[in-house]
């Protein structure tokens, strides 16, 4: 018999460094069950925008993308029988990722001609660019196509994990990567397809899906794979969420998504772990009892995981907040500022932090090293111009 | 067991200069006034290696003369660096320079997940040796095409043209762009631009945005930042003309 796939889940974090820079999460993930009874498959995707000015609606593009895969999907679902295997490699390779890249370029025209900017610039659906990656869970096989450089990890049930899909451009320049926002990459398309039959004995435990900012948090891609096989132990929500918290802050600052699916049946005890060896896990990663009594707490505010994250990695508190310099002077000019961060901390939560620290946070009492950093940026921007001249010999 | 049990890292992102040592560079205090300007630069790379803990930057340098040789042979932290002198005396081995530093971009030794490095040739003269055969060497290394390359001319008997050549085409529109040789004939417009390169175009290299591969975008691998304002033009010097 062959074993069922359980409910997939999916998470996207801001990346360290954006979150200092107050830009917006580019990545986006989905999972869902598409299709019901014979006709069920389940969806996992990534997405991830490629940021900097030339892609200044990146943000939106990864979402637009996960909308287009999942509608893209659903059309295929209800003229394909999962049994028509062939069609499906066919639907991988070719059809979905023009229905996809049409509907993505549809989505993201619309979205442009509602801005204001539409008026005097022609539209480019490279401001948009991201890229995609997703896999289709069938009963009897999963598939998996995209474009970009998301990767695709394969973990057996006695725990070894292998590299199943990766970008390899030739003669590719520095962060190059391909794009959903490029015409003419079906090649880039078809090169990342694959359909693999699953059979009773088929030791494939579970499959990740991730943006690249993980893979480039490890060291190695010996300690990527070796991190896809302790991601899966990870429970959905917030276990997920905080150790893609650590994994970017503590590598590369990237925004990073994963989607995570497992088989039904025994896992191997070499991944197997608990919340409550997760948290004691982290203690011992050197976070300390502070973090292990906020984890206890129910949902931490996205205010309070920003004082754990910072508090997690002091040495990173100072350049964090030397970053916001602007915004605490902004902040006492314009007090009313500190409501709109405050009403959606989740946009901003470093933002929503330095807010809330203005008249003093009983969150940062348990965190003196932050709680210092903060009261020296706020006296720093009290002070004159002339008091923060260099003093004349 | 801890999560994450691996070894999760910040990214290596190598600073590699290749400094001209020939004989000329004795002359009127020029290569007195490179070390400056590289001794005084360090403490901004460093501000800006703090302010983006995601890089690790990484120093080296090469010196050519009659021939080339490692000054700065150990990839070493920015925030660690003790610049010693370099000296003048000898003739303009640029190509062996570039061959060394292509060893240097071998992967191995680079890392998988490397930064772009950022290369900084600066020179006074004309290569003595076969640049052609050291540049074809260094742009045979993914890594040199994936670096972003700069070059500073001392003074005007710099050659313009194989400076060009190692940074990679010129821009097609004339005027203001950091992808030309920057021109520097005092020590205080060479100053500007190695803190510019050390401290902004490293800024810029720390946190790259994904770029998409083939576009018409490229000739540079980051979008390299504006000069400053007083050196908006690579050509238009700042102070009197003495190189």
């Amino acid at each position: 018999m062959i074993k069922a796939w359980q409910s997939g889940t999916s998470c996207s974090v801001i990346g360290a460094a954006h979150r200092r820079q107050g830009k917006p999460c580019q990545d986006a993930s989905l999972s869902c069950q598409l299709g019901s009874g014979p006709q069920q498959l389940q969806l996992l995707a990534v997405s991830d925008g490629h940021g900097g000015s030339r892609y200044w609606l990146s943000d939106i593009g990864s979402n637009q993308a996960c909308n287009a895969v999942r509608e893209s999907v659903e059309a295929a679902l209800q003229q394909t029988p999962l049994s028509d295997r062939d069609q499906w490699l066919r639907q991988l390779q070719l059809e979905l990722p023009e229905a996809i890249q049409q509907r993505w370029l549809e989505a993201v025209q619309r979205d442009w001609q509602q801005r204001p900017e539409s008026a005097t610039t022609p539209f480019s659906s490279a401001v948009y660019g991201c890229t995609l990656g997703f896999v289709l869970l069938a009963p009897q096989w999963w598939g998996c196509s995209g474009i970009g450089d998301w990767d695709l990890v394969g973990i057996s049930a006695a725990g070894e994990a292998n590299l199943l899909s990766e970008e390899t451009l030739q003669g590719s320049h520095g962060e190059a990567t391909t794009s959903l926002c490029q015409a003419d990459v079906m090649v880039a398309w078809r090169q990342r397809a694959q359909l693999q039959e699953l059979r009773a004995s088929d030791p494939l435990q579970a499959l990740v899906l991730s943006t690249d900012g993980i893979r480039k948090s490890c060291a190695t891609d010996g300690d990527f794979l070796q991190l896809c096989g302790q991601m899966i132990a990870l429970e959905s929500g917030d276990p997920l969420k905080q150790g893609l918290v650590e994994i970017t802050a503590q590598g590369s600052g990237d925004d990073v998504s994963v989607a995570i699916v497992q088989r039904s049946g025994p896992r191997s005890t070499r991944l197997a772990h608990g919340p409550a060896a997760l948290a004691i896990a982290i203690v011992a990663a050197g976070a300390g009892g502070w973090w292990w009594w906020q984890q206890r707490r129910p949902t931490p505010s996205p205010i309070e995981r920003e004082v754990v994250q910072l508090c997690a990695a002091p040495e990173r508190i100072k350049a964090s907040l030397s970053q916001r310099k602007q915004q605490f002077q902004q902040l006492l000019q314009q007090p009313k500022a500190a409501e709109a961060l405050l009403k959606e901390p989740e946009r901003d939560p470093l933002g929503a932090l330095i807010a809330s620290s203005a008249g003093g946070s009983a969150t940062l009492q348990a965190c003196p090293p932050l709680k210092a950093a903060l009261d020296a940026q706020w006296r720093m921007a009290r002070k004159t111009p002339e008091q923060k001249a260099p003093a004349q010999p | 067991m801890p999560f994450p049990n691996v070894r999760l890292s910040n990214r290596p992102l190598h600073f590699i200069y290749l400094c001209d040592c020939s004989g000329s560079m004795a002359a009127q205090g020029k290569m007195q006034a490179l070390n400056q300007a590289i001794r005084q630069s360090l403490p901004g790379m460093a501000e800006v290696a703090e302010q983006n803990p995601e890089a690790r930057v990484l120093v080296r340098a090469v010196r050519f003369a009659d021939g080339a040789a490692w000054h700065l042979a150990e990839p070493t932290p920015v925030q660690e660096l003790q610049w010693r002198d370099l000296e003048a005396g000898g003739i303009t081995a640029m190509g062996e320079a570039l061959s060394l530093v292509a060893d240097a971009l071998q992967s191995p030794p680079m890392e998988d997940r490397a930064l772009p490095p950022v290369l900084v040739l600066i020179s006074d003269g004309q290569p003595t040796d076969d640049f052609d055969a050291g540049l074809s060497r260094l742009m045979r290394e993914p890594w040199a095409q994936k670096a972003v390359r700069l070059a500073i001319a001392m003074g005007h008997d710099a050659d313009l043209e194989v400076l060009q050549q190692f940074i990679g085409p010129e821009p097609a529109r004339g005027g203001k762009s950091p992808r030309r040789p920057l021109q520097a004939s005092n020590a205080t417009t060479l100053a500007q631009y190695i803190q510019w390169a050390s401290t902004a175009v490293v800024g810029a290299a720390s946190m790259p945005a994904s770029r998409v591969a083939q576009s018409e975008e490229s000739g540079s691998n980051i979008p390299l930042p504006d000069l400053p304002p007083t050196l908006l033009d690579p050509t238009d010097d700042v102070g009197p003309l003495v190189w």
